[in-house]
Order: C-alpha cells, then sequence, then structure tokens
C-alpha cells in the first residue's frame, strides 16, 4: 500500500478549506471528511439512499473549492480502460485511405477519457474534481482495474509509450449505490463516507435552500407528511431528499393550502416510485396502521 | 498518538491494520483534521471504516476509548445461536423412540384431522395434542418417529413427515448485496461463450488483411460479438430444515441473477426432494409438472440444484412420499431426480450442510445421481469446474449410514 506520505508527487499548493457551498449543506463530519480526502489524496468514496445527493457532493467540493469538475458516468458496459484513454483505430484506418492527417502520428487517434484528461490537466497543474459516479454499475473486476492508476496517478499509453503523470493528485470522488459489493483491496485505500438521511431540521433547511421563499406553513406540513410517509416501514422505496424538493415544487407551483395537506397527498407519484406502494396508500392500509401504533 | 484507540477498534472487531491506522495518524499530522473530537470523530470512521455496517462498533470503540464506556460483552453470538435453534430438542433414547407409536401418512394425516377437531387449546411438551416441543405426532420441534409438523418454525428432528401448514413465506431475495460478491466471482467462470449474430464488433486483423488485399482500399470486416450464452436451471429446495440455510441460499440465488452474466436464470422450487410438480414461486402456489419443465429445456442447460437432502427415507423411496399437503404423487422423488438428472448433461447438486453429514441415506443416495458439492465458495468453484467438464474433483463421499444406497434397496411399500 503507497502510504500518502511516500508520495512522489511534489506537495499541492495548499487549497482552501472546503465548508459546503450556499446550495449544498454539509454537516461538520462531511466537511472534515471531505477534507481529509483532499489533503491525503485520496478517492472519496460516498455512498448513502438513492436521493441523498451523492453526485450532487462532487459537485459542491469542486464548486466550494473553486475547480472545475469532470465527470465519468460509470454504465455496465464501462471498462478501466474507457476513462484512461481509447484510440481511434478507425478513424486512422479511415485516414488512412481518405483522410489528409499523417497516419503515422498515432498520437492524434488517442483520446483521453476522464481519469486521463484529470491526470493530464494535474500535469500542467491544474487540479480538478473528478467524479467517478456509480462506481458500482460496471464489472465486478472494475474497480479493482483501477486501482494501480488511482494510486500511482499515472498509466502509460501502450500505443505510443507516452507516460500519463499526473502532477498534482486530483480530488477523486467515487458514489455507489450498494448494488455489488467492492472489493476490498479498494475500499482500504478509500476514504469512506455514508451520506445519512437527514434529520428533519437538517431537511427544512435544504428545502429553504432550494425554495428560498416558501410559505412557512407550506413547508412544515409539507415535511410532516413526507416524514410520516418515510416512517412507514412497508415502503418498499422510501422518497429521499430529491423527491422532497420536487414535492415541495409541485405543491408551490399548484398553489395547494398548507391546511389541506394534513388530510391528502397530492401528487403523490412525486413521492413514491412504486406501484404497490400507491396502490397501498390508497386504499389505507398504512393510515390504518399508523393509527393503531 | 491514540495507540490505546487503535486497540480498542481491533477489540471491537473493525478490521483496522497498522497502515490505516498510519493513515489516520498522517491525516492529524498534517493538520487535516481541526481540534474538535467531533471533527477526529468523522475522520478516523471515514478513514477506518469500509462499509456503512461497521459504523456501530467504530461507535462503541469510541465511546469506550474517550468516554470510557466499556465494550459491550459480545452476548450477539449466543443470542444468535438461540435465534438459528428456536426449540429445545427433546432428546429421547432409541427405546424412547421405539415405544412411539410409527405411522404411515394417511393414517396420519387423519389423525390429525381427528385430532385437530378435538383440540380447542395451546399445548407445548405432551405427547398427544397438537403443540410443540413433545413427542405427540403432531405439533413442531419435537421428537416423534414419525411425526406430522404443523406451522412454521425450524424442524425438531428434521424428519417430519408432513407439513401441513408449514411454508416460508420468505423470499430468496435477489437484491441481497451482502455476501454475494465472491459467489459471483466463482460463478463468472461458468461461461459458454459463443458468436451469435445480435451484434458486431470490428475484427481489426481481418479488416487490416482484407484491406491489403484490397490494395489499400478500406474493407471494414466485421463479426458478431462473443456473449456469455450459459443458461442455467435452478431447483431450490426451501422451507423445513433448509430454514437455517435461508441467508446462505439468499446469497447465492441473487449472485446467481445478478452476478454472474449469465444469459438465462430459470428458478424452480420443491420441498425436501421433487415430485411430478416443481413450484414456480417461492411462496409455493404456482406449480408447474416436472415433465413440462424438463421437455422446454434448450439444450446445453446447467443444472444446478440446491438443498440439504435431508429428509425421511421415505419421502425420498416411497411411492407417495410427498410431505407438503396437495402433493401426492405415485413415483418416489428419487425417481423424479433421475428424471431431472436425464435432461441435463451437465449437473451439480449444492449442499449447505457440511459434508461430515453427507452420509445420510437420502444424500448419498441423490449425490449418486448428481454429483454434490458444498455450498461454498470454494465449493461453488469445484462445481462450476464440474459443469465446464474439467472433472470431478471431488472426494469420495463416505457412507455412513445405515441405509443402503438407493439403488440396492427393493421397497416393497
Amino acid at each position: 500500500m503507497t502510504s500518502a506520505t511516500q508520495d512522489p508527487q511534489k506537495p499541492a499548493p495548499p487549497l482552501p478549506r472546503w465548508q459546503g457551498t450556499p446550495r449544498y449543506i454539509a454537516d461538520e463530519g462531511l466537511q472534515a471528511t471531505v477534507n481529509v480526502a483532499v489533503a491525503l489524496g485520496r478517492p472519496l468514496l460516498v455512498k448513502g439512499e438513492p436521493g441523498t445527493g451523492k453526485t450532487l457532493l462532487a459537485q459542491a467540493i469542486a464548486e466550494g473549492l473553486g475547480l472545475n469538475l469532470l465527470t465519468w458516468h460509470v454504465k455496465s458496459t464501462t471498462r478501466a480502460q474507457d476513462g484512461l484513454y481509447l484510440y481511434d483505430t478507425v478513424a486512422r484506418l479511415n485516414d488512412s485511405r481518405f483522410g489528409d492527417r499523417d497516419v503515422r502520428d498515432v498520437a492524434q487517434y488517442i483520446k483521453m477519457g476522464p481519469l486521463g484528461e484529470a491526470f493530464e490537466r494535474a500535469a500542467t497543474g491544474e487540479r480538478v474534481v473528478l467524479l467517478i459516479d456509480e462506481v458500482d454499475k460496471a464489472d465486478l473486476e472494475f474497480p479493482n482495474d483501477l486501482l494501480h492508476e488511482l494510486d500511482a496517478m499515472r498509466f502509460r499509453v501502450a500505443e505510443t509509450g507516452r507516460e500519463v503523470v499526473a502532477g498534482l493528485r486530483p480530488i477523486v470522488v467515487i458514489t455507489s449505490n450498494a448494488e455489488k459489493e467492492l472489493p476490498d483491496a479498494f475500499l482500504r485505500r478509500c476514504v469512506f463516507h455514508y451520506i445519512e438521511f437527514p434529520e428533519e431540521a437538517l431537511l427544512t433547511q435544504i428545502c429553504r435552500v432550494h425554495h428560498p421563499d416558501v410559505d412557512e406553513r407550506l413547508l412544515a406540513a409539507a415535511l410532516r407528511q413526507f416524514m410520516r410517509l418515510r416512517s412507514i416501514p412497508e415502503l418498499r422505496k422510501k422518497p429521499s431528499t430529491s423527491e422532497l424538493i420536487d414535492w415541495v415544487a409541485g405543491l408551490r407551483l399548484a398553489g395547494i393550502d398548507p391546511a389541506k395537506l394534513d388530510h391528502a397527498l397530492p401528487f403523490v407519484g412525486v413521492l413514491l416510485k412504486q406501484e404497490k406502494d400507491t396502490q397501498r396508500l390508497g386504499r389505507g392500509d398504512w393510515s390504518r396502521q399508523a393509527a393503531r401504533r | 498518538m491514540f495507540t490505546g484507540f487503535h486497540a480498542m477498534l481491533r477489540a471491537a472487531g473493525l478490521q483496522v491494520g497498522v497502515g490505516e491506522w498510519l493513515t489516520v495518524v498522517d491525516a492529524l499530522d498534517r493538520g487535516a483534521v481541526g481540534p474538535s473530537l467531533r471533527e477526529f470523530y468523522a475522520v478516523a470512521r471515514a478513514l477506518v471504516c469500509r462499509d456503512e455496517g461497521d459504523f456501530d462498533r467504530y461507535d462503541q470503540a469510541f465511546a469506550a476509548y474517550f468516554q470510557g464506556a466499556s465494550l459491550p460483552q459480545p452476548v450477539t453470538a449466543a443470542v444468535q445461536e438461540w435465534l438459528d435453534n428456536p426449540l429445545q430438542r427433546p432428546s429421547l433414547t432409541p427405546e424412547e423412540l421405539a415405544a412411539l407409536q410409527s405411522y404411515d401418512l394417511e393414517e396420519l394425516r387423519k389423525l390429525y384431522e381427528e385430532r385437530l377437531k378435538e383440540q380447542t387449546e395451546r399445548h407445548d411438551g405432551g405427547s398427544h395434542w397438537i403443540g410443540s416441543g413433545g413427542t405427540s405426532p403432531f405439533g413442531q420441534g419435537g421428537s416423534h418417529p414419525t411425526g406430522m409438523r404443523v406451522g412454521e418454525g425450524a424442524a425438531g428432528r428434521g424428519q417430519a413427515i408432513a407439513t401441513a401448514k408449514a411454508r416460508r413465506f420468505r423470499n430468496y431475495r435477489s437484491d441481497v448485496v451482502l455476501d454475494t460478491r465472491q459467489i459471483a466471482v466463482a460463478i463468472r467462470r461458468l461461461r459458454r461463450l459463443e458468436r451469435k449474430a445480435r451484434r458486431f464488433e470490428l475484427d481489426l486483423d481481418q479488416t487490416i488483411a482484407a484491406t491489403a488485399r484490397n490494395g489499400g482500399d478500406i474493407e471494414i470486416v466485421e463479426r458478431p460479438e462473443r456473449r456469455n450464452q450459459a443458461r442455467v436451471v435452478l431447483m431450490l429446495d426451501c422451507g423445513g430444515s433448509m430454514d437455517p440455510h435461508a441467508r446462505t441460499v439468499e446469497a447465492f440465488f441473487s449472485a446467481m441473477k445478478q452476478g454472474g452474466g449469465l444469459r438465462e436464470v430459470e428458478a424452480y422450487y420443491f420441498h425436501n426432494a421433487p415430485y411430478g410438480e416443481l413450484y414456480t414461486d417461492l411462496a409455493m402456489l404456482q406449480k408447474k409438472p416436472l415433465a413440462d419443465v424438463l421437455r422446454s429445456v434448450p439444450p446445453h442447460t446447467y443444472l444446478v440444484m440446491v438443498g440439504d437432502g435431508w429428509m425421511a427415507p421415505r419421502e425420498l423411496f416411497s411411492p407417495y412420499g410427498a410431505i407438503e399437503y396437495g402433493m401426492a404423487d405415485a413415483v418416489p422423488g428419487i425417481e423424479r431426480v433421475e428424471q431431472i438428472a436425464a435432461a441435463f448433461e451437465k449437473r451439480v447438486w449444492l449442499n449447505p450442510i457440511p459434508e461430515n453429514y453427507w452420509g445420510e441415506a437420502t444424500i448419498t443416495a441423490l449425490a449418486d445421481i448428481v454429483p454434490m458439492f458444498p455450498l461454498t465458495v470454494e465449493g461453488m468453484v469445484q462445481a462450476v469446474g464440474a459443469l465446464m467438464g474439467r472433472g470431478d474433483r471431488r472426494q469420495k463421499i463416505e457412507k455412513r449410514s445405515p441405509w443402503p444406497s438407493a439403488r440396492d434397496l427393493d421397497f416393497d411399500w
């Protein structure tokens, strides 16, 4: 394991402490964790329920530190190589016949992937935030294939023999929905943060950030209903923060009277996405149970 | 710095190596942690824990070190053990067992219905009424050589002859995440790569060769993509003596469904032994005739059966041996297994119980027909190897049971 103290890279100029952004509210623990990941130059692995703002965190870090953000959306077919670079053989083949470019220059057919680009920018002294989104979507071996590159912050382009070395460690944020388990060797190298579902006070604060001029009575009533929904243990998919924000937006647009909210759930489709949840809620299965509790 | 905390973390059961601890020290060294305990709490947690499941242990260790609380005693293991074996099994001597009257299945059903009419209250212990923990032929968790289990719960002697209502509705969910990784990696080896004209990829070597032949005029050559065409039919034993293994089977099932990258996985369920009909859902409400299942199997499909194979011998060897209420089959389960085996060239049986128990008559009989492997990661690797035709590397199973193999039995029921 490469300890950060034996880092071959030159020390990065100190970045300001990250303290969240006006639109992204981070508690003390998250702030400290992010700052440590930045200081140690280790990837920050973020897990948490869907809709708790894992992806937004990377944007907020970039914004808060005044850096550019590169995003690598991982899909089920993504390979680790795609993140480094792609060698466009077809373009070269085509150029050999029809093009006017010099096909002997292989370098022009090498296209950097997000990770490769982050390294290249770092080589020129620009530190970026790289978001590797939903790392668990890819193949089981995907994280392992990235280990060396994330550790050493360098890789070699086999076709040209050029070595790409990141002079500064980019800030890597990796999100996971825990669809697949990640390998131990990978986890050991990451700084781990689990975004817990926010408490009611923080939720209120978050809603105010997104809806600054919201009617207080409406917000309070909406939150009451929202928390009640979330407290139903039988729910197949609990509504998340992002869904609450959308719901409040919908309620405001439609001009719903806050007093009515206690007895009805308008636009329930914004909050509940599973057909079974909606059906059972409609039949009143849970309100009766809640009354008994 | 805080080395005592490191020791405490390890005492709490977190796997914190020296390397990880040095990272924490390094973070403190660099002044990356503010002078507040709350910040230290968050940072050390981020560096030491790898999963939110570790947080609880971390909190215990943190409280123990910084607030002088004591680490909780590991009672969980003991409690877990009770939960795994929820009912006391009275151990009876063979003489006592023999003294209890044995019934055949028909008699038993009749008696059960009669007694159900007479009984008006709950019973635990006794030898006559329907209850639990007793020696009456009816009830659960009790000891009777040919008893009938009523309702759900863990089986007592593992040999209940009939289950009138015992059904585990607990689904072997395909979204369980824990522990599936290793299994999924093992299943990865199960592949049948074939070129199917569905998606095409560029065949670079052929393209260059063709272009060269063409005098430099580009000729693109494509070839169908290689994809894993492996199909698997799963047959899972569930309920009864399989209940203690539900978690393992769940992990296996989810790995099979989502992690294996297989083309198709079809699952069927049975209780103890397969009979004339298999269930297509875990609730055991939908049935499909075994003959239909076997007829529709595409060639080169792999068969994976999962079950403990542990049951009363007559459930496997006798006609009408099924204990599932409403499942009557004149053909003994063992012959059904032979029919299944005949339909699949490549087949394995995964058994969740440890190999030293495999001497039981029913298990050896099944292992004779379907090669049996333990339901462990190691066993899975061997099983996949066997499916892929890399020979059978199992050790011979030693027969410890007085029961002869199924084939030598000459039943006259």
